[in-house]
Formats: C-alpha cells, sequence, structure tokens
C-alpha cells in the first residue's frame, strides 16, 4: 500500500505543477488589465459631471455627484480587483490545465485501482 | 452494476431515516430565509448580497452535509458487525464503496437541488431577478459536494469519526488557498509547503459565486470543465479510499 501510495504521490508531483496558481502564472497582459488611474485628469474640470475621457487603460465615467471618485462600466476591471479577477472562471489560460490535471487524475486513479486489485489478489 | 445500484439505493433509505441529513438540510433552509430577511435600506443591487450569501451557505452546507453523511457510514457497517457478511459473498470491496458513495451522492444532490429551489424562491419573494447560471452553480456545488464525500470516505477508513470532520474542514480550507498563500503559512520551508499544496486540489475552480452575484457572465465551457475536474478528482478520492480499504483486515 506503501509503495502504491508513493507511486501515486510521485506521479502527481511530478504532473500537476506549481503553474496552476493563476498569480504566478498570469501574463503581465492579464494582470495589467487592472485600471490604473493616470495623474493627468485635471481636464475634467469641477463642472463637468459625465464627462468619457480617452483613458489608457480603460474609460470610466465621473462620478455624477460631482466627488473625485469615478465609476466604470459594468464588467470593465476597477481598481482593487484583482482578486475578483484572478480566479479560474476568469483566467482562461489555465482551463487547459485543468484539463490536463483531470486526465492525470483519471489515469492515476486506474493505475490505483489495477494495481490495489492486484496486489489483493495477491495476498 | 445492478448489485451496486440495489446497495446504493439501500444506502439512499437508510441514510433518509437518518436525523442527520434532515437537521443540516433544515439549518441550510434556515440560512436562506435569514438572508432574506436581511433588510435591504432602500440599497438598490440588495439581490446581489442575497446570491452572494446564499451560495456560500449552499457551500457551507454541502461540506455539512458530506462530512454528516458520510463520515459514520463505514465505522457504524464495522462496528455493527454488517460489513462483513455484505463483503463477503455478495459484493466486493470496490462495489461496497461505489453502493455506499451512490447512495450518500442521490441524497446529497438532492439536499442541494433544494437548497438551490430555496435560494431561487426566496430571490423571487423579495423581487429580485434570478441569474440563468445559478443551475449550473448548482451543479458545480453538487459535483464539489461529491468530491467532499469521496474525501470523507477516504478519511473514514483508516481514521475515527471524530477526527474525520476536522480533517475534512482543513482539506477545504486549505484547498481554497492560492500555492503563493500556503506557503505563506510555513515561510520557512517554501519546498516543503509547495510540495504540500501540489498535492491538494484546487477547491478555488468551484468559486462560482462572484461573477454570478455581480451579474457576470460565465462561459458554459467553465463549467463543463470544472465539473470534469472535479469528477476526476473525486475518482482519483475515490480510487485511493478502495486501495485503503482493500488493505484494512476487517476481522
Amino acid at each position: 500500500m506503501r509503495n502504491v501510495l508513493t507511486f501515486a504521490a510521485i506521479l502527481l508531483i511530478s504532473a500537476c505543477r506549481t503553474d496552476y496558481d493563476i498569480e504566478e502564472v498570469a501574463t503581465a497582459e492579464f494582470l495589467g488589465q487592472d485600471h490604473v488611474h493616470a495623474d493627468s485628469c485635471e481636464t475634467c474640470g469641477e463642472e463637468t459631471t459625465e464627462v468619457e475621457h480617452d483613458h489608457p487603460e480603460g474609460e470610466h465615467v465621473h462620478d455624477p455627484a460631482g466627488s473625485d471618485r469615478h465609476i466604470h462600466e459594468a464588467g470593465v476591471r476597477n481598481h482593487g480587483t484583482e482578486w475578483f479577477f484572478n480566479q479560474p472562471w476568469a483566467a482562461d489560460f489555465i482551463w487547459g490545465k485543468m484539463v490536463r490535471d483531470s486526465v492525470i487524475l483519471v489515469l492515476l486513479a486506474t493505475g490505483l485501482i489495477i494495481l490495489s486489485g492486484y496486489r489483493r489478489k495477491n495476498r | 452494476m445492478r448489485p451496486v445500484m440495489t446497495f446504493a439505493l439501500m444506502t439512499l433509505r437508510s441514510l433518509l431515516r437518518r436525523r442527520t441529513i434532515w437537521g443540516i438540510s433544515i439549518v441550510i433552509l434556515i440560512a436562506l430565509v435569514g438572508i432574506g430577511q436581511v433588510p435591504g435600506y432602500g440599497v438598490s443591487n440588495q439581490g446581489r448580497f442575497m446570491l452572494d450569501f446564499g451560495l456560500f451557505g449552499l457551500e457551507i452546507g454541502t461540506l455539512l452535509l458530506a462530512i454528516g453523511l458520510a463520515s459514520n457510514i463505514y465505522p457504524r457497517d464495522r462496528e455493527r458487525k454488517t460489513v462483513m457478511p455484505i463483503i463477503a459473498v455478495p459484493l466486493s470491496r470496490g462495489q461496497y464503496l461505489m453502493g455506499r458513495f451512490v447512495g450518500a451522492a442521490l441524497v446529497q444532490a438532492a439536499a442541494m437541488l433544494a437548497g438551490c429551489l430555496g435560494l431561487m424562491v426566496i430571490l423571487m419573494l423579495n423581487e429580485h431577478a434570478i441569474p440563468p447560471d445559478l443551475f449550473p452553480a448548482t451543479g458545480l456545488l453538487i459535483v464539489e459536494g461529491w468530491f467532499l464525500l469521496a474525501v470523507v470516505f477516504f478519511f473514514s477508513f483508516w481514521t475515527s469519526p471524530p477526527l474525520n470532520a476536522p480533517l475534512t474542514i482543513l482539506l477545504f480550507i486549505v484547498s481554497q488557498m492560492s500555492v503563493s498563500g500556503f506557503v505563506g503559512l510555513l515561510p520557512t520551508a517554501p519546498g516543503i509547503m509547495r510540495t504540500l499544496r501540489l498535492l491538494l486540489p484546487h477547491m478555488d475552480v468551484f468559486h462560482i459565486k462572484d461573477p454570478i452575484a455581480h451579474g457576470m457572465d460565465v462561459p458554459g465551457l467553465y463549467f463543463l470543465l470544472a465539473m470534469v475536474y472535479g469528477l476526476s478528482y473525486m475518482v482519483f478520492m475515490l480510487a485511493v479510499a478502495l486501495a485503503v480499504f482493500r488493505k484494512r483486515d476487517l476481522k
């Protein structure tokens, strides 16, 4: 049994690599999609309340109430939302790794069932 | 296959006779009703919070159900010595495990579907829209529950029931952590922690409540892949559980 588990563990370690962690494997482009507000936004003017600007990282609308805040369109990345978008459903570049791990796990399971059955027969 | 299904239905009937399943299901429904009673204070997107808390409650419910349903099955069979006559003639050890697992999985799926319908009713009563992804999300929760059931069965073959629950809860918690977060638990041994994390499942693939609560579309392909991943891990855990069970001396 110990041999079977060791064999499974070695296979699992060598097959399922750390490249599953989105924070570690995401491209700079993916991580850089988070909106960074430029300093040069003086053109907004106090009297303009709903002005859209060409923004280097995305579009936003200023708060109609006139505060310094600005509002993004629904679904557009906003400040401090890395945790939200660094989840598997949003990171399609790891979906292939999910398939890879699924295949490895099924193969491991098949190997374990065959090996444990074989050992039980030979007891 | 037929002996397994017959044994699974026997398991289902015996589980429905227990008070545990009803107790946990009632707690889940009371929690959902409680979420529906939280005053909105005029907040326009109150439905988002209801969905968020509701799906979180269902996820915790699936963990509690897995522990409540499966942690006692094998220890009880062994204590009452019913496992020996069962696996002596009519069933192999693999068929025993599959029968018990399928019976518990059916109960778990039914409870999750009831929880999903309860959440839909609460959303409708509070005049909030029901997101179209709620049913696929419930499907993902059911698969997560089946995976947890397999984990509980695995632990039940070599630990006592009081130890089974904390071990499963611990696995549930650490499996949600990212690699960097897990290594951060013991920064002095990053190599060991990284290797340990590799052996644990990535249960963050089941996290779907955030986009649903915020009204974002989740591709159908993702639901499919996440379910395949969860089912594959479930099969692997059942294979490990079977390997342990085959090794056990029941005399």
